[in-house]
């Protein structure tokens, strides 16, 4: 696996949350392909230096949200079923900055006109082809 | 291999209780922090719990059973100075423990000292502080200890012998041995340690998984609206640990619930309000400084 | 357990054997140096080879082989018994000049010599009992002893010292831990004396007796003189147990205090101070391992006397000593916080 997994833990999202967030991304940017193998949970630990139960916990998670298998003795390993629904996770991803972008917006006393015009702009910066629509 | 369980340990050193009616549970299979400030008990607690001092009341279980000699051969200490013998060698330190440990291993314990850098025909007294650190967290990690007792486990070492030793500490972690140690690194003890205890004066103060501690504990910050407002019934919730204003600026620490109080502010009229993340250094240091107690804020208009 | 406490050993008994190797070249080179002189043999035969002795060579019946030399011109006269294994003795009377003494009576190691004189005649009698009683090396190896008992003597002060944290998380209980220590010291005390003892041997060879008398009071000399040291190093290592910080005062002043205390248990005194002064000294040195160790002394002629009486009470005392001080020391251990 690449290690395209760094977590912060000086950050205050607790360590197992980014790493369920990284690899959400990874499978969402085909980074981790179906079906492929992840790291043991020890592996994992090691090389994030982080605690093996915050990896462990990260896996039960991700489990949990139907991203990742788990078979005794195998290992990991990304799900190959449609659950893992690349645009959906990807989708999550955005939708879950554009609250954060949002609350900021609003926590500094802008109102939703204001906050549409700003949106606008953005999208023409990020997404050229927007301006075609526009 | 076994859970620690701290009941009222109390130790007095000449009427002055360097810890104070503490009570802890340290689960199996745990990666336990001990945090505070200097002074605040760790190494205390650590004597008592290794039999090296006798607490002045209360006590120390492992399984539910008091400390055995024989418990010694599946515990590993390394405190907090150098306790190694000046005038022999390191080599000879390697025998010593080979001696008195069943389990140890001659050879892991040559190899981390070559990768700490240790040359083991030196004399001890030869040795830097971090040298020394790095002897006896060698001989601890090569002891296939169950449960390692780590006090100030990279004093005095070089940041990569740091990572290393951080390394080590979560490879037995891997396998399922407990580890209970202490830090002033807050940036080990949060990627190392799934719990954490945080004394002052020798009492607890914090104790819960880092990973909660984290989800939970926000700082909800609001800016006063001009007239000023009140905060009653805010600041009264048990679950708001402490309030600070500064000017117009108010941060509530919660220790649950910040939506819920983000909210309430903004119904008491605050604006440019913000739910800020607390990692472990935040929580550490809100949690031993000299708190404004909850109920001397006064929740008053502020006079224009 | 107590590998490190076995090194100190060791060194300790590199340095004791290094000082010995010197004593014993010392002696070697002080025999080469000697070998200028005659030894009475050779001297008594050199008498015997003046022109006008007689010299008669018998056998006594005991085996006894008796050479007898007689120079009536210079009224000298020789019997030297050669007693083989036994020793020799010779008695050589001549006229008395300046050099004899009207008596001596003196013994070195295995020698005897004995000068008298009568009229204008002097009697020599020298005689090589043939074997040098051990006395003499347990009193040469128990000085080692002590030194090196000395030198030994804090194991647990020096354990106290900054070293707790590993010496109490070994997986033995504390007591069983400092009886370890005990028995590597001791041992090692008691090698120091066994290397003594052969020091003094090979120098003895040097000199050409190569006897040891170990009858009577010898082997008693042997148990005295290996558990007086071992009560001695107990003494101390419970002194410096209970006065860990202080541990370097407490073996320096040792000696000096045990040699106070000696003195003023034996000096008698008139004036009421010095009569309590002598009463405390005396009650002190009952406490001191080194009191209960009696050599030699003059008896009623005069004569060196080996007092061997009341060696059991003597010998039950210094054991219990030793007993009594290292049990107070591992107390004190058992009780100590890191």
């Amino acid at each position: 696996m690449p290690a395209v997994l760094t977590v912060d833990p000086r950050s205050g999202v607790p360590i197992y949350l980014q790493v369920v967030e990284q690899i959400k991304r990874s499978v969402a940017l085909g980074i981790l392909a179906s079906g492929e193998q992840l790291p043991t949970v020890k592996q994992l630990a090691l090389e994030l230096t982080v605690n093996p139960n915050t990896v462990a916990r990260a896996y039960r998670e991700l489990e949990r949200d139907g991203v990742i298998e788990t078979a005794v003795g195998r290992g990991s390993f990304v799900r190959r079923d449609g659950d893992v629904d690349s645009p959906r996770v990807a989708a999550e991803i955005a939708s879950d900055a554009l609250d954060v972008a949002l609350r900021e917006a609003r926590s500094v006393g802008l109102n939703a006109d204001r906050v549409r015009a700003l949106f606008e702009t953005a999208l023409t910066r990020w997404f050229t082809d927007a301006a075609k629509d526009a | 291999m076994s859970t620690i369980t701290i009941s009222h340990l109390r130790k007095d050193y000449g009427g002055v209780a360097a810890v104070d009616d503490l009570t802890l549970e340290v689960p199996d299979s745990t990666v336990f922090g001990l945090l505070g400030p200097n002074g605040a008990g760790k190494t205390t607690t650590f004597k008592c719990m290794l039999g090296l001092a006798r607490a002045t009341a209360g006590d120390v279980r492992y399984d539910g059973q008091a400390l055995r000699p024989e418990s010694f051969e599946r515990i590993a200490y390394v405190p907090e100075r150098s306790t190694l013998y000046d005038n022999f060698t390191v080599n000879e330190h390697i025998e010593m423990t080979r001696r008195a440990f069943r389990a140890f291993e001659p050879a892991r314990a040559r190899t981390l000292l070559e990768q700490f850098g240790v040359d083991s025909r030196k004399r001890v007294r030869a040795l830097s502080k971090g040298m020394k650190t790095a002897v006896m967290v060698a001989l601890a990690f090569s002891r296939q200890a169950e449960m390692l007792v780590l006090d100030e486990p990279t004093g005095g070492l070089d940041p990569v012998n740091q990572r290393h030793v951080l390394s080590l500490m979560i490879s037995e972690a891997a396998k399922g041995h407990s580890i209970i140690f202490s830090s002033h690194q807050i940036g080990q003890v949060e990627r190392a340690a799934e719990r954490i205890a945080i004394l002052q004066h020798g009492r607890l103060i914090l104790e819960g998984l880092v990973d909660d501690l984290k989800a939970d504990r926000k700082i909800v910050e609001g800016i006063a609206p001009v007239g000023g407002f009140s905060l009653d019934g805010i600041t009264s919730d048990s679950r708001v640990a402490r309030c600070d204003r500064t000017e117009r600026v108010v941060r509530l620490l919660v220790i649950d619930g910040a939506p819920e109080f983000a909210q309430r502010l903004a119904q008491a009229g605050a604006t440019g309000i913000r739910v800020l993340d607390m990692n472990l250094e935040d929580i550490f240091l809100y949690a031993v400084s000299p708190a404004d107690a909850t109920t001397a804020v006064v929740a008053q208009e502020l006079a224009p | 357990m107590n590998y490190i406490e076995w090194l100190r050993v060791r060194n300790c008994l590199r340095t004791t054997a290094i000082v010995l190797v010197v004593f014993v070249a010392l002696a070697g080179i002080l025999r080469i140096s000697l070998s200028r002189y005659m030894s009475p043999q050779q001297w008594a035969q050199h008498i015997g080879a003046e022109p006008g002795t007689t010299k008669t060579q018998i056998t006594l019946p005991d085996g006894t082989k008796r050479t007898i030399l007689d120079n009536p011109n210079e009224r000298t006269h020789i019997v030297i018994d050669d007693r083989g294994r036994a020793g020799t003795h010779i008695t050589l009377t001549e006229p008395s000049s300046h050099e004899h003494k009207n008596a001596e009576n003196v013994q070195i190691g295995g020698i005897h010599v004995n000068e008298s004189r009568h009229g204008d005649l002097s009697t020599t009698t020298i005689d090589t009992h043939g074997a040098v009683p051990m006395l003499y090396f347990m009193a040469i190896a128990d000085v080692v002893a002590l030194i090196i008992a000395t030198m030994l003597a804090a194991p647990f002060a020096r354990e106290i010292d900054g070293h707790l944290e590993i010496a109490f998380t070994k997986p033995v209980s504390r007591v069983r831990y400092a009886l370890g220590v005990l028995a590597a010291d001791v041992a090692g005390i008691w090698v120091a004396c066994a290397l003594a003892v052969i020091a003094c041997y090979i120098c003895e060879l040097f000199f050409g007796t190569y006897r040891v008398d170990f009858s009577g009071i010898n082997s008693r000399a042997i148990l005295m003189g290996l558990v007086m040291p071992a009560a001695w190093y107990a003494l101390l290592c419970a002194a410096t147990t209970w006065f860990s910080r202080a541990y370097g005062a407490v073996l320096g002043f040792a000696w000096p205090v045990a040699i106070v205390v000696g003195v003023l248990a034996v000096v008698q005194a008139s004036t009421p101070l010095g009569l309590m002064v002598h009463d405390v000294g005396w009650v002190l040195s009952r406490l001191d391992p080194l009191t209960y160790v009696k050599f030699a002394g003059p008896d009623a002629n005069d004569a060196m006397a080996y007092m061997g009486a009341d060696f059991a009470r003597r010998f039950g005392i210094e054991i219990l000593l030793f007993v009594v001080y290292a049990g107070l020391a591992l107390v004190r251990w058992e009780r100590v916080e890191a």
